[in-house]
């Protein structure tokens, strides 16, 4: 923020110059294919206000500002052409700026960004940028590590970023960035989703030369200063790269609950975790049915699951930076809602569309069309954060099963809804948030326990396997492939009813007890190749003794 | 000895040269004419490694000249008194390597079941549109009537950019921002085997349907193709799907070729 740029004073006076150098664009190279492809999000004049620009946060690229983010440039400066077409080709993970390697030839690449150039005055204006010489990388091991981790407390990247690298610090909730849009402190711990691209040498980079625009700075004035040494910055990149893991997680369709003899972990943070396996499951905004929500926290859910023969344990964690509901982030929530909600206000529903039963053709009954009448987030109320995992009533038989999104009035499903400060409850639901208690289920037989860490939730679950006879709830088998699905609400995010996160179905498995036949069968089959090796090479043996 | 004269050696490397084609070769057919492709199953290469195991036997015992010099090296191994050595390793790793094949086969394996789902299936012969009858047999865009496009698919770019992006992409390769979050994926529209393959009539009856409107074998329960009757209107979708053919090149399936009102 001190060190944010300083383009305004340039801007400012170019913005009375700009209509100028816009003029006779028309037959320039790069503007077809810049129309064709770009200009629905980053908008004809290259102003980011595309038809699409609506349903994003962050918003696409004004070019007129000349401010970029992924640079190899001074803070402050304009990026170089190999910097544009990097990005260009490899797109900005975690937003909606998609890479387009497979798409433009070298030619191609080179003719836009000559076009991106020409929306904002300041790449006539302006010596040619040049990009900085970087120091390379020293060598990193657990001491550079702890004096990365020192650094990161000591220049404060904990206060946007947080302790963890959650994004949870305190300044997390009132970061804007310089259009005065709010802007999260990138998740430290999913470089996956790193704009400028997840490996040391890119985190590095971005800490020398700053994201112009956020509020996230340039440090490289610091070892100008001499506060620190360019090494320590390396040591900086260093930690940050070592809070996530080697390798994006790889989304499998089964969950496989291991089986326990005895108990099951006693709480969420018990050792008895630390041996099951850990699934990820990736979680996007609901854009299927009004109200739709475009710009949701939590992007995935780390899944464990144990059972021991009467019990299933869920343990599910998830980042989010605030305890919802928390004061801090009320301003948060009404910026988001203010900027995302009017682009699918429920105001612009058609009203004949509710009575029209949306596929009489399917085998769905298409409830889906009502959800309409689930209110969507006011930006004064607060609501929790809240989880839901999401089963059939039943263990299906062939591939048919209720609609991913929370069933239809034809197929509900049943479904574990934790909200925080609140017990789980077990419901039925006939679509998108359109909950019904459990007939017949009795309070606290689901069993919750939650906690909340510095930008994380961990959250355990536990049901007996057996339905205990109640009508519409799920019996757990062992051996049995279950579908399961999750969702999640951040409600300091403005995230409630069918504004959320979603996922599809995946399968819930319980191992089945070992049977002996898996060690018995293996060891017999040994013995009997053996001993019939030995009879053989006798009988070889003693025929020659006879043939000699 | 040449070693690759002698029939033992030869139907050894029958049957390594077999394991290689089958494991390692056939995955690398489909990608030669541009198909996904996956890995053998083991009980398929199970299946076939037996079939030429038997064949290589049949060959081998098909003159008693060739049998007898195929059992050589066999019978010098268990006799022989300077492979004592060879023999005890081959006693015990053989009866080893049966048992590590027979837990491989009893152990517990947890696949999911498998999904078939038909991404083409029939369309209806009619359906109603926000509750009014539309035969979609014969039907075609009412928006090319007028013989030009070009606002039309300005309107279409609207309504995919504020829609359809997250998932199928702008590059309408199906791998929008949120596409990774849904099985099956949102389907390419940049891929022979998708619109250019279609009606638009069959395309206006998926999207103002979407998933929920799928008949049971494509599995409407598992697709996030939202039913966008309830959201976009009927102009703004045929105006969708001009958008969807200008901007791939793609051409419609015209009616002629799609034989008598069906698919
Ligand atoms: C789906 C919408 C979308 C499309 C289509 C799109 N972009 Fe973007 N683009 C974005 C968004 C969103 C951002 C800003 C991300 C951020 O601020 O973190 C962005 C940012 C950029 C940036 C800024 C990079 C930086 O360092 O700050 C460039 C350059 C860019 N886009 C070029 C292009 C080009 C060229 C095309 C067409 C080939 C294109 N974009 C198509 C959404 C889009
Ligand atoms: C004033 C708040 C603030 C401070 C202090 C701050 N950051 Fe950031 N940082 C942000 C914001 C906001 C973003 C997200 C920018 C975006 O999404 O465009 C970000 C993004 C990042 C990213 C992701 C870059 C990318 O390619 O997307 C990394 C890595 C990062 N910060 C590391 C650090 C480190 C290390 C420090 C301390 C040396 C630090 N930040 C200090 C606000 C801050
Ligand atoms: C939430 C994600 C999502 C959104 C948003 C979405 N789709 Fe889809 N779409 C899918 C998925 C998943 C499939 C593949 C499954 C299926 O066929 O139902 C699909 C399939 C299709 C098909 C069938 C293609 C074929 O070859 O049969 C068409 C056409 C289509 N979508 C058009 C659209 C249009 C037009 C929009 C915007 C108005 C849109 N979709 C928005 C997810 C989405």
């Amino acid at each position: 923020m001190r060190r944010s740029a300083s383009l305004a004073v340039p801007f400012l006076a170019a913005l009375l110059l700009a209509p100028a150098s816009l003029v006779a664009q028309d037959a320039v190279p790069g503007k077809a294919e810049y129309d064709r492809w770009c200009a629905g999000c980053h908008g004809v004049d290259g102003k980011g206000d595309g038809p699409g620009a609506t349903t994003m946060m962050p918003r696409p690229r004004d070019f007129t500002t000349g401010r970029y983010q992924i640079r190899s440039t001074p803070s402050g400066a304009l990026p170089t052409d190999e910097d544009l077409t990097r990005v260009i080709l490899d797109g900005m993970p975690g937003t909606a700026m998609p890479g387009w390697r497979d798409h433009f030839g070298e030619a191609e690449v080179r003719d836009l960004v000559a076009y991106l150039k020409s929306f904002s005055p300041f790449f006539e204006s302006q010596p040619a940028p040049e990009a900085m010489e970087m120091p390379s990388a020293p060598g990193a091991d657990e001491a550079a590590l702890a004096e990365g981790r020192e650094f990161y407390q000591k220049i404060e990247c904990n206060k946007c970023h947080g302790e963890a690298g959650r994004g949870d610090g305190p300044s997390a909730p009132t970061l804007e960035d310089d259009d005065d849009l709010p802007i999260r402190a990138a998740d430290l711990t999913e470089n996956w989703f790193f704009n400028g691209g997840g490996s040391v040498e890119e985190i590095h980079e971005r800490l020398v030369t700053g994201l112009n625009g956020t509020p996230m700075p340039s440090f490289q004035d610091l070892i100008a200063a001499e506060f620190m040494t360019e090494e320590q910055l390396w040591r900086v990149a260093q930690y940050v790269r070592s809070l996530a893991p080697e390798e994006p997680p790889v989304v499998r369709e089964v969950v496989r609950a291991g089986r326990v003899e005895g108990d099951l972990p006693a709480s969420v943070d018990d050792a008895g975790w630390d041996l099951a396996e850990r699934y990820y499951v990736p979680l996007v905004g609901q854009v299927i049915v009004r109200p739709r929500w475009f710009s949701p926290t939590v992007d995935g859910v780390w899944v464990q699951a144990l059972h021991n023969g009467s019990e299933l344990a869920l343990r599910l964690v998830w980042h989010d930076p605030s305890e919802s509901p928390d004061p801090q982030w009320d301003e948060w929530q009404s910026k988001v809602l203010a900027l995302m909600a009017p682009a699918d206000s429920p105001a612009d529903a058609s009203p004949d569309t509710a009575a029209a039963g949306a596929s009489e053709q399917g085998p769905l009954s298409g409830s889906q069309a009502d959800t309409t009448a689930v209110a969507a987030a006011s930006p004064g109320a607060s609501y929790p954060d809240a989880l839901a995992v999401q089963f059939p009533r039943s263990i299906p038989d062939g591939m048919e099963r209720p609609y991913f999104l929370m069933g239809d009035d034809r197929d509900p499903v049943y479904l574990w809804r934790w909200e925080s400060g609140q017990q789980a409850s077990e419901l039925l639901a006939r679509g998108l948030a359109r909950y019904e208690p459990l007939g017949g289920s009795q309070p606290g037989a689901l069993v919750a326990e939650a906690v909340f860490d510095q930008g994380e939730w961990r959250l355990m679950l536990r049901r007996t396997l057996d339905a205990g006879g109640i009508e519409d709830r799920l019996g757990f088998e062992p051996g049995r492939a279950i579908p399961m699905a999750l969702f999640a609400w951040d409600g300091s995010n403005g995230e409630t009813g069918a504004q959320g996160a979603i996922g599809s179905w995946y399968f819930l498995y319980l191992d089945q007890p070992t049977a002996s036949s898996v060690y018995v069968t293996p060891a017999l089959a040994t013995l009997l190749t053996a001993a019939l090796g030995v009879v053989l090479v006798r009988r070889a043996q003693r025929r020659a003794r006879n043939d000699a | 000895m040449k070693p690759l004269r002698h029939p033992f050696w030869q139907a050894v490397a029958i049957l390594v040269i077999a394991y290689l084609l089958i494991a390692y070769g056939i995955p690398h057919l489909p990608q030669l004419v541009g198909m996904e492709s996956a890995p053998v199953p083991g009980s398929v290469v199970l299946q076939y490694m037996v079939t030429v195991l038997v064949g290589v036997l049949i060959w081998v015992s098909d003159s008693d000249e060739r049998w007898n010099r195929f059992l050589e090296p066999v019978r010098a191994t268990m006799v022989d008194g300077d492979k004592r050595w060879l023999r005890l390793g081959l006693l015990i790793a053989l009866p080893l390597l049966v048992g590590l094949l027979a837990f491989r086969q009893v152990r517990q394996t947890v696949a999911a079941p498998p999904s078939l789902r038909s991404i083409h299936p029939a369309p209806p012969s009619s359906i109603t549109f926000r509750g009014r009858p539309l035969n979609l047999a014969g039907l075609d865009n009412p928006l090319r009537a007028d013989g030009s496009v070009a606002e039309d698919y300005e309107e279409g770019k609207r309504v995919y950019y504020q829609n359809c992006l997250p998932c199928h992409g702008d590059g309408l390769d199906g791998r929008g921002h949120f596409a990774h979050g849904f099985t099956p994926a949102p389907l390419p529209f940049n891929d022979s085997g998708t619109i250019p393959q279609l009606t638009e009539s069959f395309v206006f009856w998926r999207i103002a349907k979407g998933g929920p409107g799928l008949p049971k074998e494509g599995a409407p329960w598992n697709s996030a193709m939202p039913v966008w009757e309830d959201i976009l209107t009927e102009e703004e979708i045929w105006a969708v799907i001009v958008f969807l053919y200008e901007q791939t090149g793609a051409t419609p399936r015209t009616w002629a070729e799609a034989g008598e009102g069906g698919e």
